[in-house]
């Protein structure tokens, strides 16, 4: 891949999913891609590259950026949030709702163990919960969606009991058994998208997205996260991120780093 | 405390453990963590299953009868992945269950998850 492959793969990332790629994954841009070339029928990525530039084709172009999208996620990660969200905030949310369900978006959900993260806890406390989990990556959707995991990712962030109670062995893997199935959905999405609907949620957990965006859409995105977002709701965030700079519409939690909650005054004084 | 008959396992989890801030002792099998824990009982103990002399489930059941025997967090750390050992290694008494391989975040997440750290 030549440093010019590598400028176009940038811009690409950027404007259609938002994503920073920095030069020093260039060389992961080249292995990442290298399966991409192969399924497509091409010699090498360069020679995948070259053809994408001269004509773009988008299923091609996104095979591209999906590849290029990092899926690190865990069970748990940032245990604190989920703390926080199981004990303090979501009984309170499904109080203030008056039982009806909380409705709650894992966006940015990647292989979905944050979304079965927020399931667990409400099956636990027998509070009904709307769970959805989106991404761009189709690949990490099927694997969301399948709920299988190996033995080595199931435990990164999962306590033993807490497994054995909501996975089924099954040969090498652990899949999430039908009961937490029936709580979340999967469905693909991009965040640099406008909603098309009403649709609205009263928690939304978008973590380790804003710090791998590029920097000129994340304004587009948190607009995005906000029109999504119930006056009242709340938005996580990494804990080493904040909206600073990019957005007006959350105020931080003191004492909670990375919870913010929507703020509607701030909205309409900056209109 | 480190309870492996590996001394390979035993360093590598030496060193993840140190790096949380702990000091560690180790034992080569149940018998001879059951006199450590007898002089000085541990905050935390990583437990392989299968060893000589005493293994890792007997050794949990004994130091649960101890005085004090309750107090440290269990993690098992084994090859047996099979869902029917993990409830029975939980119902025996451990705090937590490590399937190897493992590396150093999920050692570190499940010393948090049990309130270790």
């Amino acid at each position: 891949m030549s440093p010019d492959d590598f400028d176009r793969l940038q811009s690409l990332m950027a404007s259609r999913a938002g994503v920073r790629l920095t030069r020093d994954r260039m060389k992961l841009a080249e292995h990442r891609l290298a399966p991409v070339a192969r399924a497509h029928g091409f010699e090498n990525v360069g020679v995948m590259l070259a053809a994408l530039w001269a004509k773009p084709v988008a299923s091609l172009g996104w095979a591209v950026i999906e590849a290029l999208l990092m899926p690190e996620t865990w069970f748990r990660r940032d245990r604190a949030s989920f703390d926080t969200f199981a004990d303090e905030l979501l009984p309170t949310l499904s109080q203030a709702r008056g039982g009806a369900p909380v409705k709650i978006w894992s966006a940015g959900c990647s292989t979905g163990q944050e979304a079965w993260s927020l399931a667990m806890p409400a099956l636990e406390r027998n509070i009904a919960v709307q769970i959805v989990g989106t991404d761009l990556s189709r690949r990490a959707l099927e694997k969301a969606a399948a709920g299988a995991y190996t033995g080595f990712e199931i435990q990164r962030g999962l306590k033993a009991e807490t497994m054995l109670r909501w996975f089924e062995q099954r040969d090498d893997l652990w899949v999430a058994n039908d009961e937490l199935k029936g709580a979340v959905r999967f469905a693909r999405s991009n965040l640099l998208d406008a909603p098309s609907d009403d649709h609205r949620f009263d928690v939304i957990f978008c973590r380790h997205v804003l710090n791998d965006a590029e920097p000129s859409r994340r304004a587009e995105i948190l607009d995005n996260l906000e029109r999504r977002l119930v006056d009242d709701g709340c938005l996580f965030l990494g804990p080493d991120e904040n909206p600073d700079g990019h957005s007006v519409a959350f105020r931080p939690v003191a004492g909670r780093k990375g919870l913010f909650v929507k703020a509607p005054s701030a909205i309409r004084a900056a209109a | 405390m480190i309870v492996d008959d590996s001394r390979i396992i035993r360093k590598l989890a030496r060193r993840i453990i140190e790096g949380l801030g702990f000091e560690v002792d180790e034992a080569g099998d149940g018998a001879e963590a059951l006199t450590f824990c007898a002089i000085s009982m541990p905050e935390v103990v990583l437990l392989d299953w299968s060893m000589p002399v005493m293994d890792g489930l007997t050794f949990l059941r004994q130091l649960r009868a101890l005085p004090n025997g309750a107090a440290p967090k269990v993690l098992f750390c084994t090859i047996e992945t099979r869902a029917e050992r993990i409830a029975e290694a939980l119902s025996a008494g451990a705090d937590d269950y490590v399937m190897k391989p493992f590396d150093g975040e999920i050692l570190s997440s499940k010393f948090a998850e049990v309130g270790a750290v």
